[in-house]
């Protein structure tokens, strides 16, 4: 029981302890280390905040959503027009979120009425048909090249080098976001929206409407997905109708599950996987990238069903599992199989 | 909004008239109709098949009944969307208790303040003082309604870890969240043990003097009925057959009839 409190008072502080080393890390790893490691751990907090918008949508609400990519592309296309006509920064910011979370919006409206594979095959038009109508409108998005912008360089009171200084923008924003729709789904829409994903019937009897719900639960994705565009073009300076394909959306959604959804840390590691794992296979041998992505993703769906955010809880699971095996010498080397699920029924009183 | 609904004026808490449902050909309810008086427990009981939880469903919103009408505290609702139905102060347990099984016990309690909690999206993302404040004293009226029911110590965990019998207590508590006027339980009874019955009555007539509940409940365990409620009416096949107490139910000739067939009584089914 003693052994519990201690447990429990622990738990209490590592959190908040280390949400603390995570942020002094962030403010301090741009500063000793190299334009390159900047650069991708910057993409890392691009994607991040791409997933949590998807994860708003899927992983808290529970509606497929196969179209996140378009709305960072049309965040991204959203800052290139800001920026190549000078408009404020902050302006442009707040159009490339709402711009996006209206289109999500419109789309949710009908959409919102299907669901499972109608959904999907819904959400999946918005690539589909985004990519052609953005190599189309050239005089906006610069066509098939794309568009390459120079912007974001570090005013002159800060003596910081461009990588630096969009590291602490992006991040800086990321975190923004990030606590938002932490605070959110903590709460009262939070709740609306597991149990919008879980049951239905029970929603309707606690005063929920579940289309209303799950417009909700896409404009946001979409605003998000918008505000990860603004990101996106800060750290590339570059965007083309590529940005919005399906395979973006695709690789958003492996990302998501490997990194654990339904979870705000989950997001952050799935952006980890989604920007580390091309790097890393391309330096074991580039031409086999996508085979040793498609092996890990295997891997860790097979280990970890619950995403990476999963791991210490599994490790856990293990753990206790190896110290009862010891404790009760078992001589049935047998059950190694058994669902780890098991061991927490003899608790019910 | 009208506040003189409150029990005492001689408005029924719940009215049902001449409702009838069909599914395509099938007719499930034929013309039923009844009054629950305020702060009173309404039996409905009946063979499988009777209509039961139809007739639930459609009083709860889940179904809409093709022609009758349907008045919670006068207010007709025949037609008002299920999830409208919380904020005039209607709430309802299911027969298969449907918890979020991953969540901790509190968590599901505090579904049930849904409809209460002040704020949209933008104020609980900003976690505005008032969001906090509504959702610290949701938090506390949640451990009080588990004290009440003696799940207080279950609160943190998680509600898969429980069994069957606490599952009907959490969905109690849910239910009472939203602190409704009219609470309907689908079977409460169904899957539960003796002692857990018994227990189950205990709680509901503390929470009914408490919170001067009107109650709607089906059920198959006759005991239960006997011991709850104050009025029952038996379906059988979609129609009324009887409307009295409980004990002149189980009497009733053509309640018997309907459930064990033409033949002399003998006990009533468990």
């Amino acid at each position: 029981m003693a052994g519990a409190l201690v447990r429990l008072r622990a738990a209490r502080w590592s959190r908040p302890a280390l949400a603390l080393v995570v942020a002094v890390l962030l403010v301090l790893l741009p500063l000793v280390s190299s334009p390159y490691v900047n650069y991708q751990v910057t993409t890392m907090a691009v994607f991040a905040v791409a997933l949590l918008g998807l994860n708003v949508v899927m992983g808290y609400a529970g509606q497929v959503s196969l179209g996140q990519s378009a709305f960072i592309g049309i965040g991204a296309y959203v800052a290139g027009y800001g920026t190549t006509h000078g408009w404020p920064l902050l302006l442009t910011f707040l159009l490339c979120c709402l711009l996006p979370g209206v289109v999500g919006m419109l789309v949710a409206l009908a959409a919102a009425r299907l669901r499972g594979l109608a959904l999907a095959m819904v959400t999946i038009a918005l690539p589909i048909v985004g990519t052609p109508v953005a190599k189309r409108l050239s005089d906006v998005t610069g066509g098939s090249q794309g568009l390459t912008v120079s912007w974001l360089d570090p005013p002159s009171w800060v003596a910081l080098a461009d990588d630096q200084w969009r590291y602490y923008v992006v991040v800086a924003i990321a975190a923004v976001v990030f606590l938002l729709t932490r605070n959110l789904v903590r709460g009262r829409v939070g709740r609306s929206f597991a149990i919008v994903r879980d049951n239905e019937a029970v929603a309707l009897s606690m005063g929920i409407s579940p289309y209303r719900t799950k417009v909700l639960a896409f404009t946001l994705a979409s605003t998000i997905g918008g505000a990860s565009g603004f990101l996106y073009l800060a750290v590339v300076q570059y965007t083309s109708p590529e940005t919005l394909s399906f395979g973006t959306s695709i690789n958003l959604v492996v990302a998501m599950v490997i990194g654990g959804s339904g979870s705000i840390a989950g997001a952050v590691l799935g952006a980890v996987y989604y920007v580390l794992v091309p790097v890393l296979a391309g330096q074991l041998d580039a031409s086999r990238t996508a085979l040793l992505s498609g092996a890990f993703l295997l891997l860790v769906l097979f280990v970890l069903p619950g995403g990476l955010v999963s791991l210490p809880r599994r490790v856990q699971q293990l753990l206790t599992r190896r110290r009862r095996r010891s404790a009760t010498p078992s001589d049935d080397p047998g059950d190694r199989t058994g669902t780890p699920v098991l061991t927490s029924d003899g608790r019910t009183p | 909004m009208t506040d003189d609904a409150s029990p005492g004026t001689g408005v029924p808490a719940l009215q049902v008239v001449d409702v009838t449902l069909r599914f395509g050909g099938i007719r499930v309810l034929d013309g039923v109709s009844f009054e629950v008086a305020p702060r009173t427990v309404f039996g409905l009981v009946g063979p499988n098949g009777a209509g039961k939880t139809s007739l639930f469903n459609c009083i709860s919103g889940h179904y809409h009944p093709g022609s009758g009408s349907i008045l919670v505290d006068g207010v007709e609702t025949r037609s008002t969307p299920a999830w409208r139905m919380a904020r005039l102060g209607l709430a309802r347990t299911f027969q298969h208790p449907a918890l979020q099984l991953g969540e901790t016990v509190l968590e599901n309690v505090l579904l049930g303040a849904h409809s209460l909690l002040p704020g949209g999206p933008v104020s609980w993302s900003l976690r505005l003082p008032r969001t906090r404040t509504a959702e610290r004293a949701a938090r506390a009226e949640a451990l009080e309604l588990l004290e009440r029911t003696g799940l207080r110590w279950a609160a943190d965990t998680r509600a898969g870890e429980l069994s069957h019998g606490l599952h009907k207590g959490v969905e109690l508590c849910r239910a009472l969240m939203s602190h409704p006027r009219l609470l309907l339980l689908d079977e409460p009874a169904a899957g539960l043990s003796h002692g857990e019955v018994d227990r189950f009555v205990e709680t509901v007539a503390t929470v009914r003097a408490d919170l001067g509940l009107t109650i709607v409940v089906v059920e198959h365990h006759m005991g239960l009925i006997s011991a709850i409620t104050d009025r029952v009416m038996v379906l059988d096949h979609g129609a009324k057959l009887m409307e009295g107490t409980a004990a002149q139910a189980q009497v009733d000739p053509r309640v018997v009839e309907a459930y064990l067939g033409r033949e002399v009584a003998e006990d009533e089914p468990a």
